[in-house]
């Protein structure tokens, strides 16, 4: 693009924004290998520690504007690092030695905050950074000791965080970066007032990082009210689905027909992980125990089970001692078991950016994926369109599906 | 034999023990079934089919959408699977047989890893206890009677062979029992679909009882056994993990990754090392590594050392060889030569790739410095940008009061500094201006909302602006949104700092103009250094030599037009230097070193003096 274009367009941005196409920034450097990002050796270790080797595409571009303390709105496929692309950017940019909140990052669910701990824990074991999952449904007590004690980085979900925010337990002075992991659920309505409620105790001008799979156009024309000539990296809808996840339906005639087929796929489940998504908590709980009755050994969780259970039900999925687990949305987005190699969309998703994130929980970071929807006659309609808008393909189930996994 | 006993197969004793306690598995099974009526037989399914579920499963394969299509064919694919089982088993069987029988001596023994011979052998002591399978290799030689063994071993009603210890047979069983009820139940239910199999299961679960005696109790459990199962195991599990989390919740200290990791089946980096959770511990541990890193640096460096010496050693000796065969043949030692002929392509090469790398670099410096400047600009932008939602935080309003305060007068004063002369108006008078801004800045005065309108690009040009734009101005001068503060070609920045853009325009006009004649004198400059010399090189005879400089100079003197810009740079007094030396030494030094060694050479065949250095 000319510069005369991007004037133009940018004239225009001001005007309506709804008609602009957003396009990855022009000057995005491209850094092919961790050594030459100029990251610490502690960190550089920590990384290659991980199981990382070679930056995945959005690593490559991310980390340095972020390092540089630039607004970055961050778009890639998923499982192909995302969490770590903040993660050793935030870590790149701690003072360890001081012992406050530097960094915020929120995500929608607990498990989701739980997981990005590990994660800048993990990355930065050889830096003792100190990172603190303030999630809700734990104890309250615990929760303000453990920030006393001064964590480097919080994690956590906004209702949690605003809280020990306005009890002056989690002090915002220091802070100076805000992340949003899964920034377009973040910014939706049912979130955006309590992350605004957060914002507003921010230091201003904060470093936000936006972080998602899919970033609908609409949420990209808000960034404006809380970020600074953020630096997008993004990814054209059609390029948002992944070569390694193969996609096919069954089509059923009813609905309790769904069952009988998830029954007989009971075995392929088993080969690695596989998840199972429902619409509703209900469904999950009604699907659970129907297969139990059956005598299939599955596992189940959603956002109505006490958080104790729902810790429970997660060590035991990462631990590979559940291999099928039932749920609902609360799992779509963001939580990584890298055994998971089969999702089958029970119900089809409300929303199409919900599906990519459902089939996104296999094929981690370059493993082989395969998701499964299951179709009544009148979802097939659904199922076309969601093919259409990501240019990809979703073919009928063929019969040696396992051989895929 | 000896000749089996000395096949040397790659194995030890636990694959050699698991591999005959297969076949042994596979024999009796075989021989039960057969022993039975026959259609029990044409239900067999070896256990390795009848796992879990098997009852819907070997149909699941074929399921497609439709129920009734494939449960009409369930029966007769059934059959001819089952029969398909039998007959290869048999065979199988029969084989089996037949090498044990033979043990080595047979023909076919040889295609086999398994040693039948010593097998047979050793058989004859366990032969009584087929049945126990022995978990390894002293429990086997150990447990000569089946009732002191500590493991058994018997078929459940899913036909799968189960191995268990003695003591908990019973409960077993009894779970197995459990377990049947339900299943049966719950195929009645389902209208029957599969009849032979409830048969084939009850009459399993027959085998069962013959086979282990149980004690049958009838004491319901609530849930059947691989719920049950599983539960008792993730149990305690849950335990330890529930354990651990109260350890790390009195924990004053950091936590670290290995205390959140709870069993989780993650493929870690090939250097991963799961430090201790303990502090101490883990403190040493991490002192160790660093440690041994540094020791790991330090021989890396001692290593690439010891291989560059050696590297060196062999070239010297490399050459010395050469050197050697050369005057073995009665060669002139070529080495003073080729080192000049090296000197003056690689001079030449040196200097070329100097000077275009400077040129690069001058560029690049020049981009980089232009990008660096646009981007300081662009910072301070940003920096004095103010996001929606941070209006009202306590630094902001500052920054907005400091906003506001940059008045009319000093935008245009800014803007009037930024103006080319020559554009500027001719008769307007400084103070004249002046007057009407500050009347118009007094007018309008900030009421703290951000306003987001944009305004027209076209309208701010410096050049006598019509009153009504100052309104437009002023306007601007409280924009929040960052996408109109955005510097571009026709949107002038916000008053603090000046129209950015047209200042980078500005010297975007000149270094551009500049940068582009350097590039075009450059390259002119290099083809006619890099070509003249080489190619007068070759086709010139030895008398042209003296001409060369006159042909050089005439030729540059020919195309000689304004010197560029940047001669003082690349001037022509370094490059002449470097120029000549190489030709002049080298040409004449191979005249002399040639007639010198053919002297030399004709005296005796002793290398020349100078060789003597490469040595060391």
């Amino acid at each position: 693009m000319t510069a005369s274009e991007v004037s133009y367009n940018r004239k225009i941005i001001s005007e309506d924004l709804s008609n602009v196409e957003f396009d990855t920034s022009e000057d995005v450097e491209v850094i092919p290998t961790f050594d030459s990002m100029g990251l610490r050796d502690e960190l550089l270790r920590g990384i290659y520690t991980y199981g990382f080797e070679k930056p995945s595409a959005i690593q490559q571009r991310s980390i340095l504007p972020i390092v540089k303390g630039r607004d970055v709105i961050a778009q890639a496929q998923s499982g192909t690092g995302k969490t770590a692309t903040f993660s050793i950017s935030i870590l790149q940019s701690l003072d360890t030695t001081l012992r406050e909140t530097q960094v915020l990052i929120l995500s929608p669910t607990r498990e989701l905050a739980t997981q990005i701990q590990k994660v800048i824990l993990a990355l930065g074991d050889f830096m003792n950074v100190q990172c603190h999952a303030c999630i809700g449904g734990t104890n309250l007590g615990e929760d303000i000791r453990k920030l006393d004690y001064g964590q480097h980085v919080v994690s956590g979900t906004p209702g949690r965080v605003f809280d020990m925010i306005r009890r002056r337990v989690l002090r915002t002075r220091s802070i100076k970066m805000l992340v949003l992991d899964e920034a377009d659920e973040m910014l939706n309505k049912g979130f955006k007032e309590q992350i605004y409620d957060v914002y507003r105790y921010l230091p201003p001008a904060t470093q936000v990082v936006l972080i998602s799979a899919t970033l609908p156009h609409e949420i990209l024309e808000m960034t404006s009210k809380f970020m600074t000539d953020p630096i997008r990296i993004l990814v054209k809808r059609d390029e948002l689905t992944l070569e390694g996840i193969k996609q096919f339906f069954v089509a059923v005639e009813r609905e309790e027909w769904k069952f009988d087929t998830l029954c007989d796929l009971y075995d392929t489940l088993t080969i690695t992980q596989a998840v199972i998504f429902c619409n509703t908590k209900r469904k999950v709980d009604w699907l659970t125990q129907k297969m139990q009755e059956a005598n299939f050994t599955v596992s189940s969780m959603h956002g109505d089970m006490p958080q104790k259970e729902r810790d429970n039900i997660m060590k035991e999925f990462r631990s590979g001692q559940s291999r099928v687990l039932i749920t609902t949305d609360v799992w779509a987005r963001g939580i990584d078991v890298q055994q998971v190699s089969l999702v089958i969309n029970y119900d089809l998703p409300n929303n199409r950016e919900l599906y990519i994130h459902r089939i996104g929980r296999s094929g981690r970071f370059g493993r082989k994926g395969v998701a499964i929807n299951f179709v009544k006659s009148d979802d097939i309609r659904i199922l076309r369109d969601i093919e259409q808008y990501y240019s990809t393909q979703i073919d009928e189930m063929p019969m040696n599906v396992a051989d895929l996994i | 034999m000896n000749e089996q006993g000395s096949k040397k197969i790659l194995f030890n004793k636990s694959t050699l023990f698991s591999l005959k306690a297969e076949l042994l598995r596979k024999q009796e099974e075989v021989n039960e079934k057969k022993q039975q009526p026959k259609h029990k037989l044409e239900n067999f399914k070896p256990p390795v089919v009848a796992k879990g579920k098997d009852q819907e499963k070997n149909t699941n394969k074929e399921y497609k959408k439709s129920f009734k299509d494939s449960l009409k064919a369930i029966d007769a694919e059934e059959l001819e699977a089952c029969r398909k089982t039998k007959l290869a088993l048999e065979k199988k069987a029969v084989l089996y047989e037949h090498l044990s029988d033979n043990a080595g001596s047979s023909q076919l023994s040889g295609r086999f890893l398994v040693d039948f011979d010593s097998k047979k052998k050793s058989e004859v002591s366990t032969e009584n206890k087929i049945e126990e399978l022995p978990p390894n290799s002293e429990d086997f030689l150990h447990q000569e009677d089946g009732e002191d063994s500590e493991w058994t071993e018997f078929t459940d009603f899913l036909g799968r062979t189960r191995k268990c210890h003695k003591s908990d047979l019973d409960k077993y069983i009894q779970r197995d029992r459990q377990l049947m009820k339900v299943m049966t139940k719950s195929e009645s239910n389902n209208g029957g679909t599969e009849p032979v199999h409830s048969q084939s299961n009850l009459n399993e679960h027959e085998n069962l009882s013959i086979n282990s005696q149980p004690q049958v109790s009838d004491t319901p459990i609530e849930k059947p056994l691989l719920v049950q199962k599983t539960n008792d195991y993730l149990q305690s599990l849950r335990e330890k993990w529930e354990q651990k989390e109260q350890e790390l919740l009195s924990k004053e200290k950091d936590i670290h990754y290995q205390d959140l990791l709870f069993d989780e089946a993650r493929i870690h980096g090939v250097g991963y090392y799961a430090f201790s959770t303990d502090e101490t511990e883990r403190k040493k541990q991490m002192e160790e590594l660093i440690k041994q890193r540094a020791a790991t640096l330090k021989a890396q460096q001692e290593a690439d050392q010891i291989r560059k010496k050696r590297d060196e050693m062999m070239a010297a000796r490399v050459a010395a060889a050469r050197a050697r065969q050369r005057a073995r043949a009665g060669l002139p030692p070529e080495e003073p030569k080729e080192a000049n002929q090296k000197d003056f392509t690689t001079c030449l090469l040196e200097f070329l790739t100097q000077q275009k790398n400077e040129a690069d670099a001058k560029a690049t410096e020049e981009e980089r410095k232009l990008k660096e400047e646009a981007e300081k600009e662009r910072q301070k932008l940003r920096e004095a940008y103010v996001r929606e939602w941070d209006i009202g935080k306590k630094d902001v309003e500052g920054k907005l009061k400091k906003f506001r305060e940059m008045s009319q007068e000093e935008y245009v004063e800014l803007q009037r500094s930024k103006r080319i002369n020559e554009f500027a108006p001719l008769h307007t008078s400084t103070s004249s201006n002046l007057n009407v801004f500050n009347d118009r800045g007094k007018i309008l005065k900030y009421d703290g909302t951000p306003t987001t309108n944009a305004w027209d690009d076209g309208r701010l040009k410096p050049v006598s602006p019509p009153p009504s734009n100052i309104a437009d101005l002023h306007e601007h001068v409280h924009q929040k949104t960052w996408t109109d503060v955005r510097p571009s070609r026709k949107t002038p920045p916000p008053p603090d700092i000046g129209d950015l853009s047209e200042s980078s325009q500005k010297g975007l006009y000149f270094t551009s103009n500049k940068k582009k004649e350097n590039n075009v004198k450059y390259r002119n400059f290099v083809k006619a250094q890099e070509l003249t010399p080489i190619v007068n090189e070759v086709y010139e005879p030895e008398d042209a030599f003296e001409n060369r400089e006159d042909t050089r100079d005439h030729e540059t003197s020919g195309t000689e037009v304004a010197p560029p810009p940047t001669y003082d740079y690349y001037g022509p007094v370094a490059k002449k230097a470097k120029f000549k030396k190489p030709f002049e030494s080298d040409i004449r030094e191979a005249y002399a070193q040639g007639a010198k060694s053919l002297e030399t050479k004709n005296s005796n065949r002793k290398l020349p003096q100078h060789y003597d250095f490469t040595f060391d």
